[in-house]
């Protein structure tokens, strides 16, 4: 079980902020976003422009296999706009 | 001030209260620095024709901090004199003319100051997580940094 966070866009498209979700421990970055796009299937829509923060490291959208421990934080990342 | 104690600080600071450019200089002040350099970022009243009311930040603070440490660490790599680091950003509702982001860098001369606080802001618009949303008379709009490290520049 990890917490998703969801920020600005993908936040508004989810509705809700953050969540518990149950994922295999071995999974890949793009198996994932599918796993989190079947529950909130909004979230669509911007699949190619968002990247994941997994343990706080940005992590591409793709074949990069990710290992998760329980309770571990996985943030939904639209493309920034600070300073 | 104990001049004993005066190692190089990076003060990294997201809050939603109205930030002070004296506070945030005043932070990277040394007796040994012949320089300090600021950038302030202050929110436009306009976008491509439209007026603009206010904007709104919002953060994964966390990890925002992480990565502006990360940028801190970087700049004392590639410029070696650069004393204190202090980047403030205000998160919430930024009106018009105040300041999101205060960022100040002090060095013995002046390159060096100068050079990091530039990089400070590019790098912290390439790859903090951090967002504002650009709110209009009657709609909004998530903006995208173009130096936003992962999107396509052919979008």
């Amino acid at each position: 079980q990890v917490s998703v966070l969801y920020f600005a866009r993908s936040a508004e498209l989810a509705g809700l902020r953050c969540e518990t979700l149950s994922v295999p421990r071995q999974i890949t970055s793009r198996q994932l976003w599918e796993e989190i796009v079947k529950v909130h299937p909004r979230l669509a829509v911007i699949q190619d422009q968002v990247v994941f923060a997994v343990r706080q490291e940005y992590v591409l959208l793709g074949d990069h296999l990710l290992v998760l421990q329980p309770g571990d934080e996985v943030a939904i990342i639209p493309p920034i706009s600070g300073g | 001030m104990d001049e004993s104690k005066d190692v190089p600080k990076d003060f990294i600071k997201l809050k939603s209260e109205k930030l002070s450019v004296d506070e945030v200089s005043e932070l990277v002040i040394s007796p040994c620095c012949g320089a300090v350099s600021l950038f302030i970022g202050t929110t436009r009243n306009n976008f491509e024709g439209k007026k603009v009311i206010c904007l709104e930040y919002e953060a994964y603070t966390s990890m925002a901090e992480i990565e502006i440490k990360k940028i801190c660490r970087d700049i004392r790599q590639k410029w070696l004199s650069v004393k204190h680091i202090a980047v403030h950003h205000r998160l919430g509702v930024v009106p018009v003319t105040e300041a999101s982001v205060i960022i100040a860098v002090s060095s013995p001369h002046r390159a060096e100051s100068l050079e990091a606080v530039t990089y400070c802001i590019s790098t912290l618009k390439a790859s903090v997580p951090i967002w504002k949303k650009e709110i209009y008379e009657d709609e909004y709009s998530w903006k995208e940094n173009k130096e936003c490290f992962w999107t396509n520049s052919e979008k």
